[in-house]
């Protein structure tokens, strides 16, 4: 899948189940960072992080890797849309 | 998108028993006969009401509330929740810290062990409560489940203390809550099949928290647990470890439930009644030193 398909999805998945006002998309790059603590990011919290990994494996079809260290593919947006792809290849 | 909540959110209460001296003067009792350690630890207890006018007057306001006593028989309840927290802290840096055999005089019975091995594979989440030796709980259920535990605990202020508190062995692991992308990390471990440890009773103070009726009145909860166990369809299973009157801990396990997507408020629902359950029972060992209702309160 295209790199901007999956980023389009990923919007799509903040939108709706992460709530996140959709007047914010046109600001999210693949550069822009997903945890809370850091400067600029979009600010996501645990709970976040539940939210769109569910949302990724429902909208996706595949179940998250159990056995991968899962933080630096959450890390950015380019990051996770990378993740998205090597497991859809 | 969360983050002006987060950062609204008040520091977390931290009671005046977490410092350096009081564990490292409770460390250094190990060596005593266990009996001997609880009886000075209950006199100690005894002194604290005084010391500590604030969670004194937030235990009369949960003890009335809990078993509707008034008078002389409220007094001495708050003055028992002192004695036998005095009691479980002296357990929770020296009993808690032995090996498994040398442990094992000062359990009693497990009630509901039924419930664990009807929970025996797949992922599982441990639910419990400042209720009772909470860690000691964990330890035990680790020990049963022979799987990987993953304990979830808050950033504590002093890391002085985490080397009495939060050392990792016999199958157990802490996890900070700190880290936002921790929540991955359990959702690997459930999905695994490992066993994560989180204790439901303490709001955070951010959008995670949720509403619901505690002995008659809202209460803030945590709703993490419920969402782990309805992301990944695992239990929950309430557990908690109480002294009883011949000091042995006693482990009550109660029916286990899965969250339903969509339907979390109702399974924190669940979860809080087995917690008010508990604490009818053991009122005096509901070891919150602040006011649950209002906890952000100052």
């Amino acid at each position: 899948m295209e790199t901007d398909k999956v980023l389009e999805e990923l919007k799509d998945i903040m939108v709706e189940r992460l709530k996140f006002s959709p007047s914010r998309l046109p600001d999210l790059s693949l550069a822009t960072a997903l945890p809370k603590d850091i400067d600029g990011s979009l600010g996501l919290d645990s709970l976040d992080f539940i939210e769109l990994s569910i949302g990724i494996e429902e909208r996706f079809g595949f179940v998250i890797d159990e056995a991968q260290d899962l933080a630096p593919h959450f890390h950015t947006l380019g990051t996770l849309v990378e993740y998205i792809q090597s497991r859809l290849a | 998108m969360t983050s002006t909540l987060e950062d609204a959110a008040p520091r977390w209460y931290s009671h005046p028993y977490n410092r350096a001296n009081f564990y490292r003067l409770a460390a250094a009792l190990t060596w005593v006969p266990r009996r001997l350690r609880l009886a000075v630890a209950r006199q100690v207890g005894r002194l604290a009401p005084s010391l500590m006018p604030g969670e004194r007057a937030a235990i009369e306001t949960s003890m009335a509330r809990f078993t509707g006593a008034t008078g002389p028989q409220l007094e001495k309840l708050t003055l028992r929740v002192f004695t036998d927290f005095a009691m479980c802290f002296s357990d929770l840096v020296s009993t808690n810290r032995q090996p498994t055999t040398l442990r094992s005089p000062h359990l009693g019975h497990v009630e509901g062990i039924e419930r664990l091995t009807t929970t025996l594979s797949g992922g599982l989440i441990s639910l419990t409560a400042h209720v009772g030796n909470w860690e000691l709980a964990g330890r035990l259920l680790a020990g049963k489940s022979s799987r990987p535990t993953h304990v979830v605990v808050a950033p504590d202020e002093l890391r002085e203390l985490e080397r009495w508190v939060r050392r990792d062995g016999e199958g157990v692991r802490f996890v900070s809550r700190a880290r936002p992308t921790v929540s991955l990390e359990l959702l690997a471990a459930l999905r695994r099949g490992e066993v994560v440890g989180v204790q439901g009773d303490r709001a955070l103070g951010t959008r995670g928290d949720i509403e619901v009726p505690f002995f008659g009145r809202p209460a803030r909860f945590p709703l993490g647990p419920f969402l782990l166990s309805s992301g990944v369809k695992v239990p929950l299973l309430p557990a908690f470890c109480l002294l009883d009157s011949q000091y042995r801990y006693v482990v009550k396990i109660a029916e286990p439930f899965v969250a339903v997507r969509g339907e979390e408020e109702a399974a924190a629902r669940t979860w809080v009644a087995a917690l008010e359950d508990i604490v009818r029972q053991y009122p005096t060992q509901w070891f919150n030193f602040f006011d649950i209702w209002e906890p952000f309160a100052r």
